[in-house]
């Protein structure tokens, strides 16, 4: 028993580091630069795509499926999502604000359905099953695999984390920050801030990618139904409730909200008597938004918020 | 405000690991658990509580009819929100942490198959599902990559699709022409009724895939004409349907029309014109009858007060029957004897077993003498083929005058004898 609980916090924590992988992606873009990505769905999809299709053994109706080596994927998936975001970054960069938001969420919409309807490329509305996974026939049981896996994805999380970390602190990083408090002072200075919102919207989008491919080389599914906008939101929650602008916000949130969205359905699924059991959903759904109005109004900055300072010259 | 933090983190740990304090203390395996996971809330929410509901009450069933292996059953229901990732997570939690015997769930393929690939394979949990249509499970279980863990109480497409190919020949039609849907449904169909045909000794000339909702379907009926097929098979749902039905007619296309399922209704008649449906036939699933069938109605009707004909109910209460009589059958609670006693239930001959609590004690009692037994349930008997799959009756719809007609049934052995002589 002692064991069940270990295994299942040890699969739960994978799926906490890579949606705190996602959220550092996002939190360089709204949380340094200003950026409104609504539409980071669509990039972690990209990257979860990429990894199967680059990955998978091949099927004769697949047009995709590759078999190359897990690491070969990864690095594929990044890069995809890259060249994706750089495209969308030269049409919608230009819009601010709302219109970004609704841009991208438009286009993360777009990508959702040609997921859904190029079924030579990514099984269509079946998805595509048996993603291999990095290593796993040198583990027989599922539970050592969990504990490897998890490690490879902490290891990817804070290679991710300590680069963030180092490039916010940069010069560059501080020019992102001119940029989201002042574009207009920012340009002023001499700085090309189309560059910079550029770089950071590429950037960010890499690194959810990496999370979308990290997702289903552990899951070994993927399909449309992963990437509804239901994903955005959860990521713009941890990052919001954790605090814009910090990375160790947005990873502790990662695993504070990702805990309220499961552990509220255990708790519903204890405390409803059985007869109510089929309500319980709708408790959970009114319980996870409570939390968050709550943390919200207590804490309005986030659990943690951003540093004032982060150049090392200005202490 | 750190100690914030870590406060709420370790009352979140707390209340994971809750769970788990009250069964530590038990020594035996009572109560056996099983788990199911159904969409609650989102889209999915209305049709997923019904079915919730029918799966509450198999389990009241197998507790009123005296429990399994001297235990009660406890029912432990997560909700998916028919996100795949929360699914994901709801069943390894209902796995590792309250061991459960079995699972069941869930209503989208998209959600089952990566809990399907991700904990019921991995930790060797049979998983029964209701409502997941998609062809993919078909495809894994032939292919060896569920480890037979995967069971669903629905008829698949195949049903449909070999039924459909069967009259198709028995009418003479050689060469046939597709017109059909582009979703998994439509894909789906076009495969098996392919195959069918081809092992029937005709052939499919032309498929063509279209879009819904749009003004005019002249390119893909054109496209279909242009082979000059026997018949036209018409995988549609009725406003399509009878916009292509109107320009193949108009452009002098066959009236030898095959239909599916969705096109048997008065709306799509209505709109096309009786006279041009008379060498028509479509088919679709038969309802089953019979005892069995009637005391699960009224015990729905009574639990609920509302009544049980909507998706995936009566398939849900099978679900959660078959789990129950696998572990009642099954010499252990590991996941592989379960497994191999799912199919210990459809004996041919032995003893038939129904519905509600009665059926269920009785059947234990069989079990227990060691008698073979046969399980007839809310969706009639009920056979797992080598894939996990079940087949049902079909039956052949006409249109004589301006209405619907029933020509003829199936019945579920000669779909039986039907799914040899093509499989």
């Amino acid at each position: 028993m002692t064991l069940g609980i270990v295994s299942y916090l040890t699969f739960f924590a994978v799926v906490v580091t890579i949606l705190g992988i996602a959220t550092l992606g996002l939190n360089l873009q709204w949380g340094s630069t200003g950026l409104f990505n609504a539409g980071i769905v669509g990039f972690y999809g990209i990257g979860a795509y990429a990894q199967a299709i680059l990955t998978a053994a091949p099927r004769p109706e697949l047009l995709g499926n590759f078999g190359l080596p897990w690491i070969v994927g990864i690095v594929g998936a990044m890069v995809c999502s890259a060249l994706m975001a750089a495209l969308v970054g030269l049409v919608t960069l230009r819009l601010r604000g709302d219109y970004l938001a609704i841009a991208t969420f438009g286009i993360a919409t777009v990508l959702q359905v040609i997921a859904l309807n190029w079924d030579g490329l990514t099984g269509g509305s079946l998805g595509m099953t048996s993603i291999p996974r990095p290593l796993a026939s040198l583990f027989s049981d599922p539970f050592a695999y969990n504990v490897f896996y998890l490690g490879l994805t902490l290891a990817a999380a804070a290679i991710v984390y300590v680069g963030l970390e180092r490039i916010i602190r940069s010069p560059w990083g501080r020019v992102l920050k001119a940029i989201r408090e002042d574009e207009t002072a920012a340009i002023a200075l001499g700085k090309n801030a189309a560059r910079f919102r550029f770089e950071a919207f590429v950037l960010g989008c890499t690194v959810t990618g990496l999370a979308g491919a990290l997702y289903v080389s552990f899951i070994g599914f993927v399909g449309p139904f992963d990437f509804l906008p239901i994903i955005t939101f959860q990521i713009w929650t941890m990052l919001i409730v954790g605090g814009s602008g910090n990375n160790r916000g947005a990873l502790l949130c990662s695993l504070i909200v990702w805990a309220l969205w499961t552990g509220s359905g255990t708790l519903i699924s204890r405390i409803v008597p059985a007869a109510y059991q089929t309500q319980g959903g709708a408790i959970q759904s009114i319980l996870i938004g409570l939390v968050l109005v709550l943390t919200l109004m207590f804490k309005p900055r986030g659990l943690i918020g951003e540093e004032p300072v982060v150049s090392r010259h200005a202490r | 405000m750190k100690r914030m933090i870590w406060t709420s983190l370790g009352t979140l740990l707390a209340l994971s690991c809750w769970g788990a304090a009250p069964a530590i203390a038990q020594t035996a395996s009572c109560p056996i658990k099983i788990g199911a996971i159904l969409p609650l809330t989102g889209s999915m929410g209305p049709v997923g509580k019904h079915i919730a509901e029918s799966a509450q009450l198999a389990i009241d069933t197998i507790n009123q009819g005296g429990g399994i292996k001297g235990c009660q059953v406890q029912f432990i229901l997560r909700d998916d929100q028919g996100q795949p990732t929360v699914g994901v997570d709801a069943a390894k939690y209902l796995v590792e942490v309250e061991r459960v015997a079995a699972l069941s769930g869930s209503v989208s393929s998209g959600v089952t198959l990566p809990i399907l690939t991700a904990v019921a394979v991995p930790s060797g949990v049979p998983l029964v599902s209701c409502c997941s249509t998609a062809a993919t499970f078909t495809t894994m279980a032939a292919e060896g990559r569920t480890n037979g863990f995967f069971f669903r109480t629905l008829p698949t497409l195949k049903t449909q699709a070999y039924a459909t190919a069967k009259v198709t020949a028995e009418r003479g039609y050689k060469r046939i022409a597709i017109i059909y849907l582009n979703t998994d449904f439509g894909t789906g169909m076009v495969k098996d009724f392919t195959k069918a045909t081809e092992k029937l000794g005709g052939k499919v000339v032309k498929a063509v895939a279209y879009n819904e909702n749009q003004p005019s379907y002249r390119a893909e009926v054109n496209a279909a004409m242009a082979e000059k097929p026997d018949a036209l098979f018409l995988v549609a749902f009725p406003q399509d349907g009878a916009t292509m039905t109107r320009e193949w007619i108009s452009l002098g296309g066959t009236q030898n029309l095959v239909l599916n399922n969705a096109l048997r209704s008065l709306d799509y008649i209505k709109l096309v014109g009786a006279k041009y449906l008379q060498s028509a036939f479509g088919m679709d699933n038969a309802s089953v009858a019979g005892p069995t069938v009637d005391a699960f109605k009224v015990a729905f009707q009574k639990a609920y007060n509302t009544s049980p004909d909507g998706p995936g109910i009566y398939n849900q209460y099978d679900a959660i029957m078959a789990i129950g009589l696998a572990i009642a059958l099954a010499p252990d609670l590991s996941g592989k004897s379960i497994r191999d006693a799912m199919r210990k239930f459809q004996t041919e001959g032995g003893t038939i077993v129904g519905t509600g609590p009665d059926a269920f004690r009785e059947a234990i009692a069989l079990i227990k003498a060691g008698k073979p037994i046969r399980y007839v349930g809310a969706t009639g008997p009920l056979t797992f083929d080598a894939n996990g799959d079940v087949s049902g009756p079909a039956l052949i719809w006409t249109v004589k005058g301006e209405a619907l007609a029933i020509d003829r049934q199936i019945s579920l052995d000669d779909m039986a004898a039907l799914f040899k002589s093509i499989d």
